[in-house]
């Protein structure tokens, strides 16, 4: 499971840090982009499968959180959301971009069929799965990287995807349907 | 709960009931409390995805963009010192000496290019000198303890 905590909407566990970056303590600058530059770095790489718009994206997340910071209060809800949907926002720009835009260099994203029949090796069996994820529409794959990836509750992932509850189930369960479908071999379906 | 309701949260959610919505948490324990085999049989499929997407490792985050996320920080907070200090040799010296490397080094890309280790370096450390090395590094306000 990724990092992240899975505490109830009410609390923010980041309230305090964010308050002392707002302050421009060194220290806390630091612990932030520890504790979440990872975190939204993995986002945008599943969301996008591209290692180098990943990097931009994650960037300029922070640029926007640290002038965020100072204005964050603590009935604003958990400063960990408020990225995501940055994040995510900014993935939907490139998505866009990239369907409006043929590109002349896809994305470095895996070959479906590597390691297909080769010996599962770790690498090979990333590959698989970043290429299974990346084939999944859009809004289900967005739905298996927030809720299995990013660890966030079934009312948050909601929430950043505008949609209700049940819609997010709904795409959850096709989204990983379909990838059973696609990793069979590793991951076989319920006799 | 039922099996059906449970069958459909391993198959939304996975195998984690850690994972499933919060107020039907309890309700799945108990449910599989009362059937661990077939609780067993249920969550397997689920259990054998997981598993199959954690392969996929986060990347990981290299030092050339850690630095530019810590180099895109505003700036730090200044240190506070009593007005006492720069009425002090050493207080003179550093305004003097921090006015010459603005003069000289303080270009915005050379800046840009200090702050990373700036904010590492003024992170690890509560010296007051460190901050003044800070300060010939950069030619900015340095950061430093609150009074």
């Amino acid at each position: 499971m990724a990092d992240g905590s899975r505490q109830g909407a009410g609390e923010d566990p980041d309230q305090e840090l964010v308050a002392r970056v707002a302050r421009g303590e060194p220290a806390a600058v630091q612990a932030l982009v520890a504790r979440k530059l990872p975190r939204i770095l993995a986002l945008a790489r599943r969301m996008l499968a591209d290692a180098g718009e990943a990097e931009d994206v994650a960037q300029e997340v922070f640029v926007r959180a640290w002038k965020q910071a100072p204005r964050w209060t603590s009935g604003a809800g958990r400063f960990d959301t408020w990225m995501h949907r940055v994040a995510l926002n900014l993935c939907y720009d490139r998505l866009r971009r990239r369907r409006e835009t043929p590109m002349a260099d896809p994305p470095d994203r895996a070959d479906p069929g590597a390691g297909a029949e080769q010996g599962l090796q770790d690498a090979d069996l990333a590959r698989q799965v970043e290429a299974a994820v990346a084939a999944l529409p859009e809004r289900q794959r967005e739905a298996v990287v927030l809720c299995h990836y990013q660890a966030l509750t079934n009312i948050e992932a909601a929430a950043l995807m505008g949609v209700s509850v049940e819609a997010l189930e709904s795409l959850l369960s096709r989204g990983r349907r379909a990838l059973r479908g696609a990793l069979a071999d590793l991951a076989p379906a319920r006799t | 709960m039922d099996t059906e309701r449970y069958e459909r949260l391993a198959d939304v959610y996975g195998a984690d009931i850690g994972r499933w919505p919060q107020d039907e948490r309890d309700a799945a324990l108990a449910w599989r409390g009362r059937d661990p085999e077939a609780a067993r049989q249920v969550l397997a499929p689920a259990a054998a995805l997981d598993r199959a997407l954690d392969a996929w490792s986060p990347p990981v985050v290299s030092a050339a963009l850690r630095g530019r996320v810590l180099a895109s920080a505003p700036p730090l907070r200044p240190a506070r010192r009593g007005f006492g200090f720069w009425l002090t040799g050493a207080g003179l010296a550093a305004a003097g000496v921090a006015g010459v490397i603005v003069g000289i080094a303080g270009s915005s890309a050379a800046v840009s290019n200090a702050r990373a280790d700036e904010i590492l370096a003024a992170a690890t450390t509560d010296d007051a000198g460190a901050a003044f090395t800070l300060l010939t590094v950069s030619g900015r306000p340095v950061p430093g303890r609150s009074a």
